[in-house]
């Protein structure tokens, strides 16, 4: 007999949502863009208040995003309807949106906010696409499933976590050529790039951060971190790796690559951003539909929000404030 | 036989791939169920990660390493001989009267996820019953794009809720009458 056969299936609209409001974190004109991905929408966090400004309908189940404070929009890529959408920061009413095909996933903005790139999961490329038309105007051949992305702060590269080849890909932005194909952990998914200028990756099979330099291509640090890493930020010139499986936050000395500390969140830890002052790490946690704020210096929780259902946040998700 | 056919076409395909790729969308769930018993009563009758007698669709558990992290166990569904699911624990509390595990190793005509981890836990309630919550978080069986309608993210969610309902009922069942 099947695990399921002649059960009854059950409303899963019934499922039991738990919120829990803020506790009053205190975080200077901030402004949290979060991803729900089991909703379909965006949760606009104004993370000084603890209150949730706005809530954003978005197509195609989004996970990642990413936010471009100069021009003051944010970008979704919801996989369920392969759509990349271009957001008002202020208002949060689209501006513009893209259908591909394949299975968009992973989005990152050059610095002048001219590109986006988005990763294909099932097809092993990068999309470049200019902001201005959200047209496709490159493709970039990359390992298999690439995930997360990330750009130079200075637009010179671009670099990609090629999940299932194991490796991370570096772009030169200059001539669109990939420039390294650097071996990393087992199964990198997030990436980002740290104080240092180095790439840390999240390797999701190992359970390890890998730190890349870019530009020569060669790996200089691993770091054992919790159960199931999934994404990275940098606080304080320390790593902060969300654990999913461990429902942990992993702090890492960036030199010594070890972790420090393990910070309690809530369940199902993901998308990982920081405040403009460097001050607050703001955690989504996909399980418990919050987000976590972690005071950087304290390392401890100072507060929590309510979020829509699936928070995920994959990517730059915090913005300064605009208004709105 | 069908599922054997599936299973032939499947085991070289899916398989090796199961671990590594999966759809787009993450799906939870989280069931709950009043029970007429003490908590205390209800941790004993489902706290242990070897023996998973109490839910009805189980035939036989077989594992090592008892409650401590890393445990494995291998679910026989049915009857002997019958399809398995692998699983392994990765949290366990007795004093919060739950535990949390992963599926290492099940085909997906047998349960069409991927990526697949659980907790299960007993909460008490005021009055001296209990609360039993099941809450699952996986991808669909299908890992690329365009699923077949067995294994879409609607079948994928149809299918554990049905597992942790017939567990759920079978509880309340049981402490009836409490």
């Amino acid at each position: 007999m099947l695990w399921w056969n002649g059960l009854r299936a059950i409303d899963t609209a019934l499922a039991v949502m738990f919120l829990s409001l803020a506790a009053g974190p205190t975080v200077a004109g901030d402004i949290a863009f979060v991803t729900n991905q089991n909703s379909s929408d965006v949760s606009i966090l104004d993370l000084e208040t603890g209150v949730e400004r706005q809530r954003v309908a978005v197509p195609g189940k989004p996970a990642a995003i990413a936010v471009h404070p100069a021009s003051g929009v944010f970008y979704t890529v919801g996989p369920d309807t392969k759509t990349v959408s271009k957001f008002d920061q202020a208002s949060g009413e689209v501006l513009d949106d893209l259908v591909l095909d394949g299975g968009p996933l992973g989005i990152a903005v050059a610095p002048d906010g001219s590109m986006i790139f988005v990763s294909d999961w099932y097809n092993a490329r990068i999309w470049g696409v200019n902001t201005d038309g959200m047209e496709v105007v490159r493709t970039l051949e990359t390992g298999s499933a690439p995930a997360g992305l990330v750009v130079a702060e200075d637009g010179s590269w671009l670099a990609s976590a090629d999940r299932d080849a194991d490796q991370v890909s570096v772009f030169d932005l200059a001539t669109f050529k990939l420039r390294h194909s650097v071996p990393v952990g087992v199964r990198p998914f997030g990436i980002s790039v740290g104080p240092d200028g180095f790439v840390y990756t999240t390797d999701v099979g190992s359970n390890s951060v890998t730190k890349v330099d870019p530009v020569l291509g060669e790996v200089t640090g691993t770091a054992e971190v919790g159960e199931r890493p999934y994404g990275i930020a940098f606080a304080g010139g320390k790593g902060f790796v969300t654990n999913q499986y461990s429902d942990t936050v992993s702090v890492i000395n960036l030199d010594a690559m070890t972790e420090q500390v393990t910070i309690d969140v809530g369940e199902y830890p993901e998308g990982i951003d920081v405040t403009g002052d460097g001050g607050t790490v703001i955690v989504a946690n996909w399980f418990s539909n919050t987000v976590s704020l972690i005071d950087a210096g304290g390392l401890d929780v100072i507060g929590e929000i309510a979020t829509g259902d699936g928070p995920r946040a994959f990517g730059k998700f915090v913005a300064p404030d605009v208004g709105g | 036989m069908k599922f054997v056919r599936l299973a032939a076409v499947l085991i070289g395909m899916v398989v090796p791939l199961a671990a590594m790729a999966h759809g787009p969308t993450r799906q939870k769930i989280t069931l709950t169920a009043e029970v007429a018993a003490p908590p205390e009563e209800v941790w004993s009758a489902i706290g242990d990660f070897q023996d998973m007698g109490w839910h009805p669709a189980v035939y036989s558990t077989e594992g090592e390493g008892g409650n401590e992290i890393d445990a494995t166990r291998v679910l026989t569904l049915g009857e002997e001989g019958g399809p398995t699911i692998s699983e392994i624990l990765y949290k366990y509390s007795d004093e919060k009267m739950s535990y949390s595990y992963r599926i290492t190793d099940v085909l997906v005509e047998v349960l069409p996820v991927t990526n697949y981890s659980s907790h299960l836990t007993v909460i008490p309630v005021d009055g001296g019953g209990s609360v039993v919550e099941w809450r699952g978080a996986f991808y669909r069986g299908y890992p690329n794009n365009d699923p077949p309608p067995e294994l879409n993210d609607e079948a994928a969610i149809a299918a554990v809720s049905a597992v942790y309902q017939a567990g759920l009922d079978a509880l309340v069942e049981r402490f009836a009458g409490n």
